[in-house]
């Protein structure tokens, strides 16, 4: 791993949450497509969803695609622009700052979900 | 892999020219995936709950042809990206050529029999 201040952290969030959204997608991909195994099966899976771990990692999994999201944007800026990579770390922050306004949004949003249950 | 900060440098890096290709798609798979997964976040998550994502909602909600589209469209366009991320990863960290091999073999049989799991479930209805 190289060590390049902030460079070096959006490298490895940007692995780690990438990662981690990959691990969700395989989990999703099967949980939703159970459904051609019909209803039962498919709601078996969909209740356990209730409890309130998985109500609150929906949330990480929503800021953590919004990092990912919006650090990708920069990687891109960065390869195709000649301004890029002399702001990228204000990006950076831009970045960080996006990714917990969602996460707070989302929190703010579904409060009530997520204390109360679906 | 390659790491580069231009796409001439990748395109100087690059040994071969899946890699470069891939090094481009990562990018506008990227591009594509923002504006996708985002939408798909809000109107799946933020909009409606999970209590709404019942098996009959599913059944309804893939009856359209559009919605198909854009599923579809997610699932492949995700689980490449998503793989040849990971690919990223593992040429970095599984130090060991055996262990690369089977670890990389494993990881792709099952990233591809989720595509077509995923495939066969949307156009099955």
């Amino acid at each position: 791993m190289y060590r390049g201040r902030e460079g070096q952290w959006a490298f490895l969030l940007h692995r780690l949450s990438g990662l981690a959204i990959l691990f969700y997608l395989m989990l999703h991909v099967f949980s939703i497509g159970s459904f051609i195994f019909g209803e039962r099966f498919y709601m078996a899976i969909h209740e356990t969803y209730d409890l309130w771990p998985f109500r609150v990692g929906l949330l990480f999994v929503t800021a953590g695609v919004v990092y990912h999201a919006f650090n990708g944007l920069r990687i891109i800026v960065m390869d195709f622009t000649g301004f890029g990579v002399a702001y990228q770390r204000q990006m950076w922050y831009g970045v960080l700052l996006i990714s917990v306004l969602a996460f707070v949004g989302a929190a703010w949003t579904l409060y009530p979900r997520l204390v109360g249950g679906y | 892999m390659i790491r580069a900060r231009t796409l001439t440098d990748a395109r100087q890096q690059s040994h071969s020219n899946s890699e470069l290709n891939w090094w481009i798609f990562m990018r506008i798979s990227g591009l594509i995936l923002v504006f996708l997964i985002l939408g798909h976040i809000y109107m799946t998550f933020i909009q409606v709950s999970e209590s709404d994502a019942t098996f009959d909602a599913v059944v309804n909600k893939l009856a359209n042809p559009a919605w198909k589209f854009y599923d579809w469209l997610i699932l492949a366009l995700s689980l490449m990206h998503g793989a040849n991320g990971a690919r990223y990863s593992i040429e970095d960290y599984v130090r060991s050529r055996p262990n690369r091999a089977w670890v990389k073999g494993v990881f792709f049989t099952v990233i591809a029999l989720l595509l077509v799991f995923g495939t066969v479930g949307l156009f099955s209805i």
